[in-house]
């Protein structure tokens, strides 16, 4: 049997992109054209076209607004935060329930872990009030410790705290999943030789399992730094109160409180694009790194 | 990049939303009156000949299509059919009967979502014939030329009792909806403003329980509220009390700091009149500072919950209900929400109003706004036949008149507060109020209107014994109670926040920066965290990043204005 | 030789299994604690005394949803667009993935097309803009408006391109030796070796379009072709940032069911969680790969 022609193969490579490709066209680029509000004083009576075109006004407006440098800033470290973490924990998560043998209780783990993703936050803020509550348990705990109670929501470092543990708590089923895929990818031969080779559980992990998942970390890791201005608005509204808006307010309840998302749908506009190209350039900036460094394209 | 964008748009939309089309608290009840009062005529069509080219009612030759939106909630009367939609609504096949009007909803949506769903549609240009909206939407969409003249439609259709409901002020509020040139765009509803009167109200049988009177002094407000949280009122041998409710929104709309403020003379985000006549923000004054070190003193006894900077309303009403706080400043209608879950909780808690207690000598003064505007009935420009949407609003007064009232029940599909356009009389709390009580005084039920029935019902209800009733009893019946206290402190003196007009320029651009170094600021001071001498440092910001060019347009808002 | 720490391993073992059971408590004491709230008498609930059993049983709360005929008629616009929807989402994302996770050497236009899809990750026009494309392409109202916005997400697309990248090349290349087109070659090889990722991709999807609520109140027009979430998220009127007028007296009664308010929470994700533990095993197949033998 002959192979198959290399420029008819490729043509049935374009055919099955076909049907994706116009999903993407009218759905996704044809919205995108109302980027160009991000730089019109958009009124919805007037439309796209009758709007009056005012440049980078909208733009000078946000960066004008006081403690829009501060918001930025809290947006970056959270976020960083919670992207680090989110990392960490459910690959540890992951790591861990590789070595558990006995499937029915690795099944309920697995099942446990991924329902809080269930959870909508609206229903978790008020979980999280009653927990770290001035009279709730965990404060109940410290004084058992004949410790001093803390005012946790009132507290900068420690609402910040909250804000990740608790964002990690609720999505840590998300990415384990994601990793235990990738660990069930690995070859098994490879465990095999291994311990012919006389290499421990310890020394199989760092050699086989963790170098078998890196591409999926570093992948995973670049997307969800593409995500970085995004610090998780709709927790945050719920969890915060103004102590603790130095620390954690971030661009998007920022901007939510300006009442820009409803009024004002220009400097909304300019807000969505400018975190839209902080992100291109930062998936741009990792995709070109992982490239250098390991040689490996994330697309 | 889950779930981005979308969610951030959802909770944008949970703004301030008035549900409009949500019904009055009342069973039952609707809110515009049709007495013994000659609005009777209208529903004999053709004969009065000076009203035969004009007929309020009068049906169209060819049906005609109205289209509206609505946001709705789920109606609440119980014996409502439940297959009953907005569509099947029997007010939308009465229209028709009686109308000749085909009313189509272009869509229809939660009452949380309205907001958002609203804003979609003018955006995607998408307006329907007839809308209730916002004072604010009202300006921008006058400025967009969106707007039908109603002049002639309402010189010519309005029902008397129309004219009645919406000039019941003396068309103060009509005129703000009136362009320069007179020609009406809009046809406002409001309410008596002293509905946002602030009372204080507290439990009665812990101040018994203490062997305590009712505090009607500033200081004794402060030894009472101490007590609650020392003595331990509920005698449950727990320290787990506390003394004044408060939410993290100083100032919104419930169990928050306005009361206290007020009474101190502390009027932030309201613009008052100062020894010269100018008009001044309540946030930087110096009885607002003074205040400020009042309430960290109390935070610091313990006298204002220790978490309260963290709570929303929610929250601060799981604590009314279970009974761990004495006193709440709001008004009338909290026994109606959330004071009968307490009492439901704990059938021996009391809760009464009183007037706000006296500061240094002085009655506290309350706060009122001078015009407290729900929304505005408006017209499409486009729409052919804007004189239907008047039609409309006489149709609806007098399907609730009591000529119709067997036909006019839940029970038949009526839900009144799915249909718009639905004029209130604007003095309707006091109306009933006093009709009611009329009727329980003197035995006589016959001048009661339709939607009295059931409140008088409840009313004698509960003098009889039954407690369910006491929540409604108390917001609207009692003399002492909600609205009866309302009505008696009337003639008292009052603060008057006089600026009604849309935000200004700079308001809408710097407005909410300031806002938020208000909240900040003030909660930071209330709960410690900033020395009281914060407050100096915050009245030169907030004059600097724009509150006093705030204040500037606002004088010349003001002065204009007062020459009307 | 064989490893000698076998006394450090069982304790390394146990060890694990007692994180991971607390871990795994901490992940399921919410949803008991809501459970217990759904099952308590609503007095109670308002007034925060429900902790991890019910007070005061009622199963009034989900006699009150289950009586509803609106509730069954959105559980099936929910189940359609689950089936229609994920059936679209992973026909697209594995057509797309599969071609993209060819070399450039293989596919001339790879990075091209990467490129275009890997844009709409980072820029959108919003949520005006695309309401207004729905609303222009007919979709108003429809159930499609639920499924083909979203029908192919560059996320998953990604993470399938990134599986089907680590696929040996020595199967591909057996197979077109045999003479195989793509799409035999994507059928018989890829496919049925792709378990995990696939699973993983089907579950986010299903959960995806079962969780979502949002899009049913953006595009449709009348109550009764709303999905099961957006339907219980009618139920109830949310407090926060509402102002208060004589009208809204009555919404307050609504809010005032906090139980009600979590009977629906927890029948919105039940399903769900009772669907995952089924796809699990997927997750720990591994890969058995072919002989590579021509």
């Amino acid at each position: 049997m002959k192979k198959i022609k290399r420029s008819k193969l490729e043509f049935s490579l374009h055919l099955m992109l076909i049907p994706g490709v116009i999903v993407t066209l009218i759905y996704a680029y044809g919205p995108m054209a109302g980027i160009v509000m991000a730089f019109q004083r958009f009124r919805p009576t007037l439309g796209f076209f009758e709007s009056k075109w005012i440049g980078w006004d909208n733009f000078r407006y946000v960066f004008a607004l006081p403690d829009f440098m501060q918001v930025l800033w809290n947006t970056l470290v959270i976020a960083l935060l919670k992207i680090v973490f989110g990392l960490a924990v459910p690959l540890l998560l992951a790591l861990l329930l590789n070595e558990v043998t006995k499937s029915y209780f690795k099944r309920l783990v697995q099942t446990s872990i991924f329902l809080p993703f269930f959870l909508a936050w609206t229903v978790l803020a008020g979980v999280i009030f009653e927990i770290f509550s001035y009279s709730g348990p965990i404060n109940s705990m410290l004084a058992a410790f004949h410790m001093e109670p803390i005012m946790f929501m009132g507290d900068d470092g420690w609402f910040r705290a909250i804000l990740v543990g608790s964002d990690v708590w609720k999505g840590m089923g998300y990415n384990m999943i994601i990793f235990l895929a990738a660990i069930t990818g690995i070859n098994p031969s490879l465990y095999e030789a291994a311990v012919v080779d006389g290499a421990g559980k310890w020394k199989q992990m760092i050699h086989i399992t963790l170098p078998g998942m890196s591409q999926i970390i570093i992948l995973i890791s670049v997307l969800s730094l593409g995500g970085i201005l995004n610090a998780g608005f709709e927790q945050i509204l719920l969890l915060y109160n103004p102590t603790v808006y130095g620390t954690a307010d971030v661009i998007d309840t920022f901007v939510y409180r300006l009442g820009l998302f409803d009024q004002q749908y220009g400097p909304a506009a300019a807000v969505g694009l400018f975190k839209s190209v902080i992100s291109l350039l930062l998936v741009g900036v990792s995709y070109a790194l992982a490239y250098r460094l390991s040689n490996y394209r994330i697309f | 990049m889950r779930r981005r964008g979308l969610a951030t748009y959802g909770l944008a939309g949970l703004l301030v939303g008035m549900a409009f089309m949500a019904g009055c608290s009342e069973e039952g009840g609707s809110d515009t009156k049709t007495g013994p009062t000659p609005a009777t005529e209208e529903t004999s069509s053709r004969g009065n000949d000076e009203q035969a080219a004009f007929d309020p009612l009068g049906p169209y030759e060819e049906p005609i299509t109205v289209t509206q939106v609505l946001g709705f909630a789920p109606p609440q009367d119980a014996s409502t059919p439940s297959s009953t939609t907005p569509e099947t609504n029997a007010y939308v096949t009465k229209l028709k009967d009686m109308l000749n009007i085909d009313l189509k909803y272009l869509w229809t949506v939660p009452s949380d979502q309205y907001d958002q769903k609203f804003s979609l549609s003018v955006a995607s240009g998408d307006l329907p014939d007839v809308m209730a909206i916002s004072q604010s939407d009202f300006e921008k969409f006058k400025e967009d030329d969106l707007l039908a003249d109603l002049t002639a439609a309402y010189e010519n259709y309005a029902s008397p009792n129309l004219k009645a409901f919406v000039e019941k002020d003396g068309g103060a509020a009509l005129q703000l909806f009136t362009d320069a040139d007179g020609k009406i765009l809009g046809l406002p509803n409001y309410l008596d403003p002293y509905s946002s009167l602030q009372l204080m109200w507290i439990r009665t049988d812990w101040l018994e329980n203490l062997q305590l009177e009712v505090p009607r002094t500033f200081e004794e407000l402060e030894r009472v509220a101490e007590a609650f949280v020392t003595g331990d009122p509920d005698q449950n041998n727990v320290n787990d009390t506390y003394g004044i409710t408060m939410n993290k929104d100083l100032i919104s709309w419930g169990f928050d700091a306005r009361g206290v403020l007020y009474t101190m003379g502390s009027y932030p985000k309201a613009w008052v009149k100062d020894a010269q006549g100018k008009l001044v923000a309540g946030e930087t004054t110096p009885e607002t500072r003074e205040a400020l070190q009042t309430l960290q003193a109390w935070y610091q006894k313990g006298i204002l919950d220790k978490e309260f900077a963290f709570k929303d309303i929610d929250k601060v009403v799981e604590d009314v209900v279970a009974g761990k706080v004495g006193i709440a400043f709001g008004e009338w209608w909290y026994p109606e929400w959330p004071l009968n879950l307490s009492k439901d909780s704990d059938p021996k808690a009391e809760w009464t109003a009183f007037p706000l207690p006296s500061y240094k000598g002085v009655p506290g003064k309350p706060l009122i706004p001078k015009a407290n505007i729900t929304k505005v009935l408006v017209a499409n420009k486009k729409m052919k036949h804007p004189e239907a949407l008047v039609k409309m609003a006489n149709f609806y007064d007098v399907i609730n008149s009591p000529e119709y009232a067997e036909e006019n029940k839940p029970a038949n599909g009526y839900v009144y507060s799915w249909f718009e356009p639905r004029f209130y009389n604007p003095t309707d709390i006091a109306d009933t109020y006093k009709r009611i009580n009329q009727a329980l005084t003197t035995g006589d039920a016959s001048h009661l209107t339709l939607s009295d029935q059931t409140l008088y019902e409840n009313a004698l209800a509960f003098r009889e014994g039954d407690a369910s009733k006491w929540g409604h009893y108390t917001s609207r019946v009692d003399e002492n109670g909600g609205w009866g206290l309302t009505e008696k402190l009337k003639g008292e003196p009052v603060v008057y926040n006089e600026f009604a007009g849309t935000p200004t320029p700079t308001q809408i651009e710097k407005g909410s920066s300031l806002d938020k170094l208000t909240d900040e600021t003030f909660l930071k001071i209330i709960v410690g965290s900033a020395p009281i001498e914060e407050f100096d440092k915050y009245a030169e910001s907030w004059r600097k990043l724009g509150g006093s060019e705030i204040t500037d347009e606002v004088n010349d808002w003001y002065a204009t204005e007062s020459g009307k | 030789m064989a490893y000698h720490n076998s006394r450090l391993r069982k304790l390394f073992l146990l060890g694990n299994a007692l994180l991971l059971s607390a871990i795994t408590f901490l992940c399921i004491v919410p949803f008991i604690h809501l459970l217990a709230v759904s099952l308590s008498s609503n007095t109670a609930a308002m007034a925060a005394e429900v902790k991890l059993w019910p007070v005061g049983f009622t199963l009034d709360a989900y006699a009150y949803l289950g009586q509803k005929p609106e509730f069954f008629r959105s559980l099936w616009v929910t189940v359609q667009r689950v089936v229609l929807g994920t059936a679209l989402n992973m026909l697209l994302v594995v057509l797309c993935a599969y071609p993209l996770s060819k070399e450039p050497r293989q596919f001339r236009f790879r990075t091209g097309y990467v490129w275009f899809f890997a844009v709409t990750m980072f820029f959108g026009g919003g949520l005006i803009p695309t309401y207004i494309i729905v609303k222009e392409t007919g979709l108003m109202n429809s159930l499609w408006a639920l499924i083909l916005p979203g029908a192919l997400n560059v996320w998953h697309l990604v993470l399938l391109l990134n599986f089907f990248r680590n696929t040996p090349k020595e199967m591909e290349e057996a197979g077109l030796i045999d003479g195989a087109g793509h799409w035999r070659l994507l059928w018989s090889i890829y496919l049925p070796v792709s378990g995990p990722a696939l699973a993983t991709v089907f579950l986010f999807t299903i959960v995806g379009h079962w969780n979502a609520w949002f899009d049913g109140i953006l595009y449709m027009n009348s109550p009764s072709n709303y999905p099961l979430q957006t339907y219980l998220s009618t139920l109830v009127t949310s407090l926060s940032k509402v102002s208060i007028t004589v009208d809204d007296l009555s919404q307050l009664q609504n809010l005032s069911d906090k139980t009600l308010r979590t009977a629906q929470i927890f029948l919105g994700a039940l399903p769900i969680m009772l669907v995952y533990p089924f796809l699990q095993k997927h997750f720990t197949k591994g890969i058995t790969i072919g002989s590579v033998k021509g």
